[in-house]
């Protein structure tokens, strides 16, 4: 549509609404990385090669919570994984009618609750939970496996966060998933069940066709994960040391914050360094959900159409 | 082979069933505790739980989470109207001219904005308000860096705009173009299209994407964390005098070693979900079409 001249004053008017979108961004990540700045500039790269906290003598390394808020997430996009996928089927295949508006409209329910909310729930009840049926278990039947060296003594653990964040993103990855599954066009499932494809076949087919929307999906729950706070916060137990044992407490970026920001102007440089490390998990959080956006984008003009 | 083939049908069905009703549990369960716990507090305090300030920490009396209440309350007031105005008038831009670059450019931006993680931008806005002040000492008037309301609410206004965004957006995307070609036809202008058809067809939309970008401000703990304050022995004086929120007392009681804190969050918990609760039925019978992102 050519546009007129009151298009054109339309167009201007609505301009400065956007704009405030554009320059949140830029003031929030230059806000991050000037406060980075003193902080970098002061141990270089160093700063996330070790995993030291001591403010007193001014040491720094933030490796430890980099490597928790990867292995947490890790953790959390592989429960979510199996749990998502598997409600995602059932509510796209085998429930009908009442049933499947329930279960979605609960779908749709947990998606939008606060985190506070799972965040009360999983140190109350998932964190013992998990420490008798699982970590327990798993700790005295395969001791040498390095991840599940040590004994959970709270369990309060890098496991129990990244279990807690799974299921609280399950909502969010299992309606990506479903919306994906229900926009493939419907010849491929009467083309499945053409050939005579039984439905575990059919909804195999489909899945394959769905695969790079489920890949995206994941990598917006990881992505999500990367920077929730109160469930991490509440769960991992909040400990500087750096093990390959998912059963000890632990650290991610955004629990760190949570616990150390309020006191860091206190001492030289920790405050900088907490934001160094924001900037960083802000950064890769921005560019997997837009690769993944990207990834949904392509995927839909390719198959849905 | 045919009864192979049988046999891994029910063999699916039945594995994928389990492992979807094992992704249900954890919802149930948690809504479940949430009254088990909350529900006693609430009833033992009464009234009391709504007016009250918080308890010392070894109290023997419940008190209440008035200072939260009211905080929430004000947070909410000052940043749903400024979301919902940016917001709407943001997406009626990207959608009415899509393929300009401006519109794609805002469309990358939200997504990046809404991946940010809250508590970044609660450290950024912390910092600001302390630049800020610093430089200019008259906006000292405005802003408080101990925390306030209404530093808290901008904190909102960023983790929810892109949040109603993609709610606005989606929604006017869902017009039908031969409604608008109707009307461009007989000669409205764009923004009249905008003011008579557009907003009238998805109003309903409209009412879902304010309450639902409402139930996300009022979730939020993690964006509060260093803007708010977190003042709750006493009623916010004004909206530049620190305050508390619902979630910040939640997150702030429960790991704490006191019985009587314990009770609280649960209360304050309870509390949360039910007015989560209440606007999600709202949304459920308002519009039973609409699809929620």
């Amino acid at each position: 549509m050519p546009k007129s001249k009151r298009d054109k004053l339309f167009f201007t008017s609505l301009i400065p609404f956007s704009i405030s979108l554009l320059s949140m961004l830029l003031l929030l990540v230059s806000i991050l990385f000037f406060n980075s700045i003193e902080s970098l500039s002061a141990y270089g790269p160093s700063l996330f090669a070790k995993t030291v906290w001591d403010p007193e003598n001014s040491v720094y390394g933030v490796l430890g919570p980099i490597l928790g808020t990867i292995i947490t997430s890790l953790i959390s996009v592989s429960v979510s994984l199996v749990l998502s996928l598997s409600l995602a089927i059932t509510i796209a295949e085998y429930l009908k009618g009442y049933l499947k508006k329930i279960v979605s409209s609960i779908v749709e329910f947990m998606g939008g609750l606060p985190t506070i909310i799972y965040a009360v729930w999983a140190s109350e009840y998932l964190v013992p939970f998990l420490k008798n049926n699982v970590m327990k278990p798993l700790h005295t039947s395969l001791p040498f496996i390095p991840l599940f060296s040590c004994r959970p003594i709270t369990g309060f653990s890098t496991f129990a966060a990244g279990v807690g964040l799974g299921i609280s993103t399950v909502p969010y990855v299992a309606s990506i998933i479903l919306e994906a599954y229900e926009n493939i066009p419907l010849i491929y499932r009467e083309a499945c069940y053409g050939i005579g494809a039984t439905k575990y076949e059919a909804i195999k087919t489909l899945l394959s066709l769905t695969r790079p929307a489920i890949i995206a999906a994941l990598i917006l729950g990881f992505a999500r994960s990367l920077g929730e706070t109160t469930i991490v916060a509440l769960t991992i137990g909040n400990s500087m040391t750096l093990t390959p044992c998912l059963f000890a407490p632990g650290y991610t970026v955004s629990a760190l914050v949570a616990s150390q920001f309020a006191n860091a102007f206190l001492y030289q440089h920790a405050e900088s360094v907490l934001y160094a490390s924001m900037l960083v998990t802000t950064l890769i959080s921005i560019i997997l959900s837009l690769y993944a956006s990207k990834l949904i984008i392509d995927w839909r003009s390719k198959v849905v159409v | 082979m045919y009864s192979w083939r049988r046999m891994r049908e029910r063999l699916f069905k039945i594995t994928v069933f389990g492992v979807a009703i094992l992704a249900l549990t954890p919802f149930f369960h948690l809504i479940i505790v949430v009254f088990i716990n909350g529900l006693p507090t609430i009833l033992e305090a009464g009234l009391e739980f709504f007016v009250g300030l918080p308890p010392t920490p070894l109290s023997r009396e419940l008190g209440g989470i008035a200072p939260s209440l009211v905080g929430t309350f004000l947070m909410t007031m000052i940043s749903l109207p400024i979301t919902i105005v940016l917001g709407l008038f943001t997406a009626i831009l990207v959608t009415e001219f899509p393929k300009s670059r401006i519109s794609i450019l805002v469309d990358t931006v939200a997504k990046s904005l809404s991946s940010v993680p809250t508590i970044a931008v609660s450290m950024a806005m912390f910092s600001l308000v302390v630049v800020l002040v610093n430089t200019i000492p008259e906006l000292r008037a405005f802003l408080n860096p101990a925390g306030s309301a209404l530093t808290g609410s901008l904190a909102l206004v960023i983790i929810a705009l892109p949040f109603s965004y993609t709610y606005f957006s989606t929604f006017l995307r869902s017009v039908p173009a031969t409604y608008k070609e109707a009307a461009y036809s007989i000669g409205m202008s764009r923004w009249a299209v905008i003011v008579r058809v557009v907003i009238p067809v998805i109003k309903k939309s409209i009412l879902v994407a304010v309450l639902m970008t409402m139930a996300r401000i009022m979730g939020e703990t993690a964006a509060l964390l260093f803007t708010a304050g977190r003042y709750r022995s006493g009623l916010p004086a004004s909206i530049i005098s620190p305050v508390d929120a619902i979630p910040l007392l939640i997150f702030d009681y429960i790991l704490s070693p006191f019985e009587v804190w314990h009770r609280v969050a649960w209360g304050a918990t309870l509390i949360l979900l039910l007015f989560y609760m209440l606007i999600f039925f709202v949304v459920k019978v308002v519009v039973k079409e609409v699809k929620l992102v």
